[in-house]
C-alpha cells in the first residue's frame, strides 16, 4: 500500500480545487489588472490544485512510507470518537430548540460514560452538577445569553 | 528630538503604562490570564491557541485593555506551566516545551526536578523581563515606519508573513502550502469586502458573515484535539520523586546563565519573525546550546542548559511576536492570529496607529507583561504541588468539562448554534487533518491575513489604475516580493536536494 494517505487526501483536495475553480468564477474573477470577487480564491484554489497534483505524483513515485493507511485506524478507539462526534452533533442541532440546560445535562450524562464506567447516579449527578453551574456562570453572572428552548429554560 | 527627549517620552510612555496595568481590575484580569494561562500549560492536549479561543467570548464583557491582558497572560503564562508537565511527566504541556522534555525529564529521574523546574522558572522569568524590554525599544520606531506603510507595503509584507507558512511547518512544505491555500479560500466565503456580493455562500444566509475564526480555531485546535485523545486510554503517569531545592546552586546557575542570555536574545527576534514564535524558537535555542556547549555529550542526559536556554526562548518568543502584531497588524503566528482577532472583536485594529489612537491599550498590555512575568515567578514555584494534583484528573472528566466549555464559548460569540455547528465541523475537520498528517496551524494564519492580502492587493491596483508596476516602484513593498520568492524557492530546495 504505497502512500495511500497522501494518494486519498492529495485527490481529495483536487476535487476541492475545482469545486472552488468553479465556484471563484462563477462569483467573477474579474481581469488581472482588476480584480473580481472570485480572484483570490481563484488563484488559491489553482495553487491548492497543482499542490495536490503534485502530492498526489510525489506519492506515487515516492517508496513505501513506514506506516500505512491501515496502521493509522489499528489499536484505537474509534467507535469512542464516532460517539462523540455524534452526540456533538445532535447536541448543536437540538440545542436552539430543546434549550442550554436539557441538552447539556443529557450530553455530559454520556460523555462522563465515554471513558470509562462510572455508576448511572454519579454520571447524572455530575452531569447534573456540570450544566448547573456552567448555566449559573455563563447566563446568571457572565449574561451570555445561552438558548432557552421551547421549555423557557 | 534630543536623545534626552526621547528617554523621557519613552519613561512617560512605561509610567503611565503601569498607571494602567496596576489598575485593580487589570491586576486581576491579568493574574487571572497567568493563571489560566499556566493550567492550560501544564495540561497536555489543550495549548494556547486553544484556550484563548476558548475564553475569548469570556472577555466581550470587558474593557478591551483588560480582554488583552488578560489573552496574553494565557500566552506567556502557558509559557511558564509546559516546562512542569516535560519535567515530571516527559509530556510537553504544550508544544514549546517538546525539547525541554529532552534533559528536564533526565533531571528529574536523577532527583534533580526541583533545580530543573527552578531554573524553569526563573529562565522564563529573565526571558519574559527581557523580552518585554525588547518590546518597548522596537515597537515604537516600528510603529512610526509602519506609518509609511500604504497599501503595496502591506500587500508585500503580508504576502512574506504568507510565503513563511512554507518554514511553519513541522512537516511537509507541500502540505503546508496547500494549507494556507485552504485558509485562504475559507477566508473569502461570505460577502466581498469591495463589492459586498457573496462568493461561495452557497445560498446559506448565515455563511453571509464569512466563517468567524473562533469557532474555526476552536475546532481546529481544541476539538480536534480532544478527539485525538480519546481514541487511546492515556495513562499520565507522573515522576514519582521529591521535588526539592527549587533555588538551583551556584554551579546550576554558572552553567544556565549563558544559556538563559543566549535563549532570551535568540527567542526575541525568533519570535518577531513572520511563522517563528515559541516551538521555533526554543528548538533553536536547544540546537544552540548543544553546538555551544564544549560538553555537548551530556545533552539529553539531564544537562541544565537543556532547560534553561529552551524554557528562556520560547518566553522571550512571547514578547517578541507581539512587535509585528502592535506595530505592522501583522500576526507572526498562529497565537497571535487568534489575539489578532480578539483586538477585531473588540473593535480595535492593531497597526501603527494603535499606539496614536490607543496608548493606554498599547502600554497597558506591555506594563502588564512585566506585572504578569513578576505574578507568574512568585506563583509558579509554590503552585507546583497544586499543578501536579492536576495531572492527576483523569482525562474522563477533564474532556466533557473542556467539550462544554468549547460549546459554550463558540455559541456565546453570535449567539448562534451555527457557529457551534461550525466548531465541530473543523473538529472534525482537524481530526482527520491530523490523521492524515497535515496541520491546522498554516491554515489558521493564512485565514486571518488572506483578506489583508486581497484587500491591499484591490486597493493598490485601484490606486495605480491597474499598473502592477506600483508593487515593485515601491522600495519595501518590492523587498518583500523579492524576500517572499526567495524564500519560496528556498523552502523547495531540499526536495531538489532529496534530502527530506
Amino acid at each position: 500500500m504505497k502512500n495511500l494517505r497522501d494518494k486519498l487526501s492529495g485527490l481529495f483536495w483536487l476535487i476541492v480545487a475545482v469545486f472552488v475553480c468553479l465556484e471563484s468564477a462563477r462569483a467573477g474573477t474579474g481581469a488581472f489588472h482588476n480584480p473580481g470577487p472570485g480572484f483570490l480564491p481563484f488563484c488559491s484554489a489553482v495553487i491548492l490544485g497543482t499542490f495536490a497534483i503534485i502530492l498526489i505524483v510525489k506519492s506515487i513515485l515516492e517508496r513505501e512510507e513506514a506506516l500505512n493507511f491501515v496502521d493509522l485506524w489499528k489499536g484505537i478507539n474509534w467507535i469512542k470518537v464516532i460517539l462523540v462526534i455524534i452526540l456533538l452533533l445532535i447536541y448543536a442541532i437540538l440545542l436552539p430548540s430543546l434549550g442550554y440546560l436539557i441538552m447539556t445535562f443529557a450530553l455530559m450524562v454520556f460523555l462522563f460514560g465515554v471513558l470509562g464506567r462510572p455508576k448511572l447516579w454519579v454520571q447524572i449527578m455530575a452531569a447534573f452538577i456540570t450544566s448547573l453551574v456552567t448555566y449559573l456562570i455563563f447566563y446568571a453572572w457572565l449574561q451570555v445569553q445561552l438558548p432557552k428552548g421551547i421549555f423557557g429554560f | 528630538m534630543h536623545k534626552g527627549e526621547n528617554v523621557v517620552d519613552f519613561l512617560n510612555s512605561l509610567f503611565y503604562g503601569f498607571s494602567i496595568g496596576l489598575q485593580p481590575d487589570n491586576i486581576l484580569f491579568c493574574f487571572l490570564g497567568c493563571l489560566l494561562g499556566t493550567l492550560v500549560g501544564v495540561l497536555p492536549g489543550i495549548g494556547p491557541v486553544g484556550a484563548i479561543s476558548i475564553l475569548l467570548p469570556a472577555t466581550f464583557r470587558m474593557s478591551p485593555i483588560s480582554a488583552i491582558i488578560m489573552l496574553s497572560g494565557i500566552y506567556y503564562g502557558a509559557m511558564y506551566g509546559g516546562s512542569t508537565t516535560s519535567i515530571l511527566v516527559n509530556i510537553p504541556g504544550e508544544a514549546a516545551s517538546v525539547v525541554t522534555c529532552l534533559d528536564g525529564y533526565e533531571m528529574a529521574k536523577r532527583g534533580r526536578a526541583g533545580p530543573a523546574l527552578g531554573i524553569a522558572a526563573f529562565g522564563s522569568f529573565i526571558a519574559g523581563t527581557l523580552g518585554v524590554l525588547g518590546l518597548m525599544l522596537f515597537a515604537a520606531p516600528l510603529a512610526e515606519f509602519g506609518l509609511k506603510f500604504g497599501p503595496p507595503e502591506y500587500f508585500g509584507v503580508v504576502l512574506l508573513g504568507l510565503t513563511l507558512i512554507a518554514y511553519l511547518s513541522q512537516g511537509s512544505v507541500i502540505k503546508a502550502l496547500m494549507m494556507g491555500a485552504f485558509g485562504i479560500i475559507l477566508s473569502c466565503i461570505g460577502l466581498d469586502h469591495m463589492q459586498a456580493s457573496p462568493r461561495m455562500t452557497f445560498n446559506i444566509m448565515k455563511l453571509w458573515d464569512g466563517i468567524g475564526l473562533v469557532p474555526l480555531a476552536m475546532g481546529l485546535f481544541g476539538i480536534s484535539e480532544i478527539l485525538i485523545n480519546i481514541e487511546k486510554t492515556r495513562f499520565t503517569e507522573i515522576l514519582k520523586t521529591k521535588i526539592k531545592n527549587l533555588f538551583p546552586t551556584a554551579l546550576d546557575w554558572m552553567q544556565a546563565k549563558g544559556a538563559i542570555v543566549r535563549g532570551s536574545i535568540l527567542g526575541f527576534f525568533a519570535g518577531i519573525l513572520p511563522g517563528g514564535g515559541a516551538v521555533v524558537s526554543s528548538l533553536l535555542s536547544y540546537g544552540l546550546e548543544k553546538r555551544l556547549s564544549k560538553t555537548p555529550e551530556r545533552f539529553g542526559k539531564g544537562a541544565i542548559e537543556g532547560v534553561a536556554g529552551p524554557e528562556s526562548a520560547n518566553n522571550s518568543a512571547v514578547s517578541g511576536s507581539f512587535v509585528p502584531l502592535l506595530t505592522l497588524g501583522i500576526p507572526p503566528n498562529v497565537v497571535m492570529a487568534v489575539l489578532l482577532g480578539a483586538f477585531i472583536i473588540h473593535g480595535i485594529r492593531p497597526g501603527p496607529l494603535l499606539l496614536k489612537d490607543h496608548p493606554d491599550l498599547f502600554w497597558g498590555v506591555i506594563s502588564s507583561m512585566y506585572i504578569g512575568n513578576v505574578m507568574l515567578l512568585i506563583l509558579n514555584l509554590p503552585l507546583i504541588p497544586v499543578w501536579v494534583q492536576v495531572l492527576k484528573v483523569p482525562y474522563r472528566i477533564l474532556f466533557p468539562l473542556i467539550l462544554l466549555f468549547c460549546l459554550i464559548g463558540a455559541y456565546s460569540i453570535n449567539n448562534s448554534s451555527f457557529d457551534v455547528l461550525v466548531m465541530i465541523i473543523f473538529g472534525i475537520v482537524g481530526y482527520l487533518f491530523r490523521k492524515f498528517d497535515y496541520e491546522g496551524a498554516p491554515l489558521i494564519l493564512a485565514f486571518v491575513l488572506g483578506p489583508m492580502v486581497e484587500l491591499n492587493l484591490r486597493q493598490s491596483l485601484i490606486v495605480s489604475k491597474g499598473n502592477f508596476l506600483i508593487f515593485i516602484t515601491r522600495p519595501i513593498s518590492a523587498v518583500a516580493i523579492v524576500l517572499s520568492i526567495i524564500l519560496l524557492i528556498t523552502s523547495f530546495l531540499p526536495y531538489f536536494n532529496k534530502k527530506r
